[in-house]
């Protein structure tokens, strides 16, 4: 199984008509989403690589039955389509944006949070389900099905340690990129929760950096006695104190934002951890002999 | 984005939050031309924390004392960074310093308040303050505020006052993209009334498509940066310097910090964290070849991409031009890995370019190249 993603969920891309929205509709489906709508709002397009174009997502939904959006739209513009799949009743959306104003995103997070919908970004490259469905950015030629769950704060770093695991056999059950800001939609707790549930999952990678709590959460849920085995690598070893490393979250105020510590906490918790990249399939594996 | 404490203060004043009377004096002269009651506190303006305790905050009763204390206070340094202005204010009759701030927090999935009976320069080393996590401004309510500060405040008066303060603080952060504005001290005057006698506001920069302020205050902060860091900012690319000899250029948070580590753990050191997945375009890696090239403690620069959104067939081809048309003076490895991969071979051996499969591969030659050994 999956979570969040399969072959069988409808999915519809607001923002279809842009640079971004066009790829990922042609590289979806290619992998075998089953991308069933757009909407391009002022862009006075029908159809856009023969997926069919409403006039808004509530049209959309009525027509298709679309239960997951991705939205391609800059994060300027982004609070209000996001708060227009929220309210239209899809039960997915995905925002992959970065720049977004943390005010907007904690918009979005109440409203997800207030319509009981799952919103995955912003600051996120996609979740994929190997073998079944993707959306968002990444490339495809790093995943392959297998019984990994991967919880990622960073999308290349996703990338790079998916393609090193699936290199060496690895595979994985969905990958879900929840991306590098402070307040986003789903966080690491929810998702590696999520990722408890699926039957298919029988270990769970996190990929962590410095600052933020989201490292403690899945600390919290890998003490516990019926957790699956966790496995972790953190980036940011080396990273100095009081400068933003590029993700906004990413920033060591106090002790408990440093590689060290979160280090410890996960390692007290019984997480495999892998201080380097190159020990990535050792920890997973160890994670996987454990389950 | 952190304010200068003027312009914190005057956010302040604008959204109804009393601040002491007070103006900036860059030099003694300028005290001159202004009129004031004595006593004032002269204040040094430094982003570091700690200036009460490094004598940064004086107190003067006469003209010449102040002129003495700003002469005194400009030119010197805190936390590393040299005091250029002052900021002089009324002296405030202190009966009580208190702490309050509303600022975002992950965990809350939005914004928190904090309240602490005990302000000051000891409130980091103190008791943590009682925290009221409202996550959307608008669901700030003042009896859930109430119950948090029942908590460390045995005062029921000042706690209604700092209810209604705390309310125009968090309507304030949410109409003006702050997310962090924190009061500390918040005075306690022997009247009863509340003072914001310091103020720490950091403005968020991902909003500032929306706030000529935040603009305005980006600038003023890109020109007082170092100057390769400000052309990194004009050029939309994530710049941090380290003091290493692995000139990195890498795209995206995580893997960027991922290549640092990976350089440290083969011996090297970073130079720098140089991420340019806002502007993956042949200007923006010109940009960052160029400011590699000038900074010299870089002996080699390190390319380390691995695209999603980014097509590696536009980079491979980006670089082969910057490499054929005008190449950096220093030695370039390159790692390229992602989306439209398979391409880069052929459009490397044009220019016979060697990309590496491994990052690691990549790293240990660019740290021997550095260290002279090829």
């Amino acid at each position: 199984m999956s979570v969040l993603l399969d072959e069988l969920s409808r999915v519809l891309i607001q923002g279809i008509g842009g640079r971004f929205g066009q790829f990922v509709a042609g590289d979806a489906a290619a992998y075998g989403t089953n991308i069933v709508a757009g909407t391009a709002p002022g862009r006075r397009v029908t159809e856009v690589e023969t997926i069919p174009v409403f006039e808004s997502v509530k049209a959309a939904r009525e027509v298709t039955g679309a239960d997951m959006a991705a939205i391609f739209i800059p994060a300027s513009l982004a609070l209000d389509p996001v708060l227009e799949a929220i309210e239209a009743g899809i039960a997915t959306v995905f925002y992959p944006g970065d720049g977004l104003p943390v005010r907007d995103a904690i918009e979005m997070r109440a409203a997800a949070r207030a319509n009981g919908v799952t919103l995955v970004g912003p600051n996120a490259p996609g979740i994929i389900s190997p073998g079944k469905a993707k959306i968002g950015l990444m490339p495809s030629f790093c995943y392959r099905p297998g019984p990994v769950g991967v919880v990622s704060r960073s999308g290349s770093l996703s990338y790079e340690v998916c393609w090193r695991l699936s290199n060496a056999g690895v595979g994985q059950t969905t990958v879900i990129g929840i991306g590098g800001d402070p307040v986003k939609g789903m966080t690491a707790g929810e998702a590696v929760a999520l990722l408890h549930g699926d039957p298919a999952t029988r270990a769970i990678l996190f990929l962590g950096e410095i600052g933020g709590g989201d490292e403690y959460e899945v600390a919290e849920y890998a003490a516990q006695t019926t957790a699956k085995p966790v496995a972790a690598l953190l980036a940011g070893r080396g990273a100095p104190p009081g400068k933003k490393m590029g993700h906004a979250a990413a920033l060591v105020e106090g002790y408990a934002d440093t590689h060290a510590a979160k280090v410890e906490a996960l390692r007290e918790a019984r997480v495999h951890i892998a201080l380097r990249l190159s020990e990535i399939y050792a920890a997973v594996n160890a994670a996987l002999g454990a389950a | 984005m952190l304010l200068p404490e003027v312009d914190g203060k005057r956010l302040l004043r604008a959204g109804g939050i009393a601040v002491p009377r007070g103006f900036s004096a860059r030099s003694p002269a300028t005290l001159e031309r202004r009129r004031f009651t004595f006593p004032v506190a002269v204040k040094a303006q430094v982003a570091a924390g700690g200036r009460g305790k490094a004598g940064g905050v004086i107190k003067a009763s006469t003209l010449d004392a102040a002129k003495e204390a700003v002469a005194d206070i400009i030119g010197r340094r805190f936390g590393g960074e040299t005091c250029e202005t002052t900021l002089v204010e009324e002296w405030l009759t202190v009966c009580r310093e208190l702490y309050l701030s509303v600022t975002v927090d992950g965990g809350a999935g939005g914004y928190v308040a904090l309240y602490s009976p005990k302000g000051g320069v000891d409130v980091e080393g103190g008791t943590p303050p009682a925290r009221y996590a409202v996550g959307l401004p608008g669901e700030f309510r003042g009896h859930r505020m109430r119950e948090v500060l029942a908590q460390v405040e045995t005062d029921d008066r000042l706690r209604e006052r700092v209810i209604s303060l705390s309310r125009r603080l968090m309507s304030l952060a949410a109409a003006r993209d702050c997310i962090t504005i924190e009061i500390n001290p918040l005075v306690l005057l022997a009247n009863g009334d509340l003072v914001a006698a310091d103020a720490k506001v950091v403005m968020d920069e991902a909003a500032g498509f929306r706030s000529a302020d935040i603009r305005a205050a980006q600038n003023r902060e890109q020109r007082k940066e170092p100057n390769a860091i400000r052309r990194a900012l004009q050029g939309r690319l994530m710049l941090v310097w380290l003091d290493g000899e692995v000139g990195l250029l890498s795209a995206g948070a995580g893997m960027t910090m991922a290549a640092m580590d990976t350089i440290l753990d083969f011996g090297g050191r970073p130079a720098c964290f140089l991420d340019c997945s806002a502007n993956p375009t042949p200007k923006g890696y010109r940009l960052a070849f160029d400011l590699l090239d000038a900074a010299e403690n870089v002996r080699v620069i390190l390319v380390n991409i691995f695209g999603g959104g980014v097509h590696m067939d536009r980079v491979a081809r980006a670089m082969r031009a910057i490499m054929t048309d005008a190449p950096p003076k220093k030695p370039v490895v390159f790692r390229l890995n992602g989306t439209h991969a398979d391409q880069i071979p052929k459009i490397f051996a044009q220019a016979a370019l060697i990309n590496h499969g491994a990052l690691e591969d990549a790293v240990e030659e660019a740290i021997a190249i550095a260290a002279g050994q090829r």
